[in-house]
């Protein structure tokens, strides 16, 4: 198989930062939008693995990457979590129904 | 290189210094393990999970102290008299208990293979969050926040957070970076929703916790084309090799280095804005403090911010170097930093005003305090900017980016007390009336002895928090106002930010006024007797209050200033 180079990756890495952000912003529902965020953090960690295999950085970036997917399942643990409760308080994931705290 | 070698060259190194520089995050660490097990075998029923956690902080806080000491004094010269003679023993007493050495904790450097910095702004920083911890701890106690059966869980989140928030004091690397600020913001997404049956707070937990997973995808997606950008994740590094990267042309804002370095540091300072609750990351602070307990809205409005502070400060220094090009950088990122921090502060300001819940008015005027102190940051880079004989005239450059940091730190210093006296206030009112607006306030000064007593604090912190001359915060609000004057002469639009700095500071006086107003003037609501605090309470308010008026009006004010400015050199030479 030939070498694509570090360009293709870093393609793919914008398109999944773009994707998770759209997700992030349109979605309604609390789940999805943390999926979008999974998306995000996927796409920099993409960029991360290509630059330490074709760049300079070495294994920072491979390291930086590795510490990054722990952070996000833990990250994902605590917001279900937090989601679960907003469901128990108020029988619905939806972000736009949280708004009894506005101004 | 393999993975063996690298693990033998990093305990080769330095990983015992390393351990001792660490020894206040590990020993946090090991409290809570210790909280846990101690659940798990039903010890917490005997010994409260509170006391566990006090004496683990109280470690932590003399194992820093120790560190501290070590680092002033090299040869821990003290005066020849009793107090020098006890205050030596225990250091020395202390530093055994701990294992730690002045050839370890006594010489600033990185450690850890360079992820981690070791200088006297790490070390003071720490100190005032540990401070800051103990003195939360205490609150949490006085107003009973956790009940017995879920105290190990509310302590396992404080502690676990504040191991993030000391970590980010010392970063000097990309991973450590983005590790610290997610390290403390977890634990805070779950203390935001720590009252979990009440529908406010699940509901500001949902918010903060939204928001803050997107801002710190973006953060590391900034911080990915950084790395990728410079080859390195380390932060000493950035400033060369930026200049290597433009190799010899002009700054200008169509080359492509510059484009993707500005995208990258705007990207992550995303991530940074919102820890610091800067417009316009700060939507979710109002609503996650409104929601949060009083207690926990003050922890995290005061430590989230220094700690992230800390690391602003370390990564914008990254920023500077010598060479036009890197110069020019430096300049654009401080004016941009300053039209931020005139931003927060206006519109902290205003909407302060018209806020009824007094948890959420002090929200926004945390976002506005943060526009201040950002504003030191912005000086400092302005400053680094400026060729060596230029438009300063007669000043330093470098000396005056002490000076303007020395602003930040005793902005902090005296931030930590007057915000937490404003908050622990607040959940005081609240424990004696079960509400949390301003009309909860009306003619608390006719209650007994206490109450007014705490009633005099909260105007000490009030008024500081205004900036009325006498009193700490007026000092640090004219440090940093200082500052910017200076670097207007470099960039003119400084002054400009300064205008509307000092027009912010006047409109601050009337929300806070209102506050005041409801308190020592309006008369109580005829069906609602006067309030009777009990004297701990008015206690715990008189030490937290003292330090806002000494720290301003005694001899301890040039005491912090001389301190501020010995441990923002540390930044720089």
């Amino acid at each position: 198989m030939s070498d694509v180079g570090l360009t293709p990756y870093l393609i793919v890495a914008a398109v999944l930062f773009v994707c998770g952000i759209v997700c992030m912003a349109t979605k309604r529902n609390a789940i999805g939008v943390l999926m979008g965020v999974e998306l995000v953090l996927n796409g920099a960690n993409l960029n991360l693995i290509a630059f330490s295999r074709y760049g300079q950085l070495g294994f920072d970036g491979q390291a930086i990457a590795m510490f990054v997917i722990v952070l996000a399942a833990a990250e994902a643990a605590v917001a279900l979590a937090i989601v679960l409760n907003f469901y128990n308080n108020h029988l619905t994931v939806d972000v736009d129904q949280a708004r009894q705290l506005n101004s | 290189m393999t993975v063996t070698q690298l693990l033998d060259r990093f305990i080769s190194v330095d990983l015992l210094r390393s351990l001792e520089i660490f020894c206040p995050e590990l020993i946090l660490s090991a409290t809570v393990v210790l909280l846990l097990l101690c659940r798990m075998i039903g010890v917490d029923r005997r010994i409260p999970a509170c006391w566990i956690a006090l004496a683990g902080s109280l470690a932590a806080f003399l194992g820093v102290v120790v560190q501290l000491r070590f680092m002033q004094s090299p040869g821990l010269e003290l005066p020849s008299d009793f107090f020098g003679w006890a205050i030596g023993g225990a250091v020395r007493g202390l530093a055994a208990l701990f294992h730690l050495t002045e050839e370890g904790v006594g010489t600033p450097g990185p450690y850890f293979t360079g992820l981690m910095m070791h200088d006297a702004l790490a070390v003071m920083f720490r100190l005032g969050l540990l401070l800051l911890l103990v003195l939360t701890l205490s609150l949490t106690v006085l107003t009973g926040l956790p009940d017995q059966e879920d105290g190990a869980d509310f302590y396992t989140l404080l502690l676990g957070a504040v191991v993030g928030m000391l970590m980010a004091t010392g970063v000097n690397h990309l991973l450590m970076l983005f590790l610290s600020i997610e390290m403390m913001s977890v634990p805070s997404y779950a203390m935001v929703g720590y009252l979990k049956g009440r529908r406010q707070s699940s509901e500001a937990a949902l918010k903060f916790v939204v928001y803050g997973a997107g801002s710190a995808g973006v953060m590391l997606y900034g911080l990915s084309l950084l790395a990728g950008l410079f080859g390195t994740a380390n932060f000493h590094e950035f400033a060369a090799r930026f200049t290597v990267a433009m190799a010899g042309e002009p700054f200008s804002l169509t080359s492509g280095v510059v484009i993707l370095t500005l995208l990258g540091v705007a990207m992550l300072f995303v991530g940074i804005a919102f820890k610091l609750s800067l417009v316009p990351f700060h939507f979710w602070c109002p609503d996650a403090f409104e929601g949060a307990s009083a207690e926990v809205a003050g922890f995290l409005s005061i430590a989230s911010k220094a700690a992230v502070f800390g690391a602003l400060l370390r990564f914008a220094t990254a920023f500077t170097g010598d060479g036009e090009s890197i110069r020019q950088l430096t300049s654009y990122l401080g004016v941009g930093l300053a039209v931020v921090g005139a931003a927060s502060m206006t519109l902290g300001n205003l909407a302060a005003y018209t806020q009824s819940n007094l948890k959420r008015m002090l929200a926004y005027s945390t976002i506005a305090h943060a526009g201040y102190m950002v504003l030191a940051v912005a000086a400092m880079m302005v400053f680094r900017s400026a060729a060596p004989g230029g438009l300063l005239g007669s000043r330093d450059p470098l000396q005056e980016s002490v000076l303007a940091v020395e602003g930040l730190i005793y902005y902090l210093a005296v931030y930590l007390f007057m915000n937490l006296m404003a908050f622990a206030a607040v959940a005081f009112i609240r424990n004696e009336t079960y509400r949390e607006d301003i009309d909860a306030c009306r003619g608390l000064i006719t209650g007994n002895f206490w109450t007014q007593l705490v009633c005099v604090a909260l105007l000490l912190s009030f008024a500081s928090l205004i900036g009325i001359p006498p009193l700490g915060g007026f000092f640090a609000k004219f440090l940093i106002f200082r500052s910017i004057f200076v670097a207007g002469y470099l960039h003119p639009v400084l002054w400009g930010v300064l205008a509307i700095a000092g027009l912010n500071t006047v409109i601050s006086l009337f929300y806070y006024f209102r506050v005041m107003r409801a308190v020592f003037i309006l008369p109580r609501a005829e069906n609602q007797r006067p309030l009777e605090m009990p004297g701990v309470v008015a206690a715990y308010s008189v030490i937290i209050a003292l330090p806002i008026f000494l720290l301003g009006a005694s001899p301890l004010q040039a005491r912090l200033s001389e301190t501020a400015r010995a441990i923002s050199a540390s930044l720089f030479y």
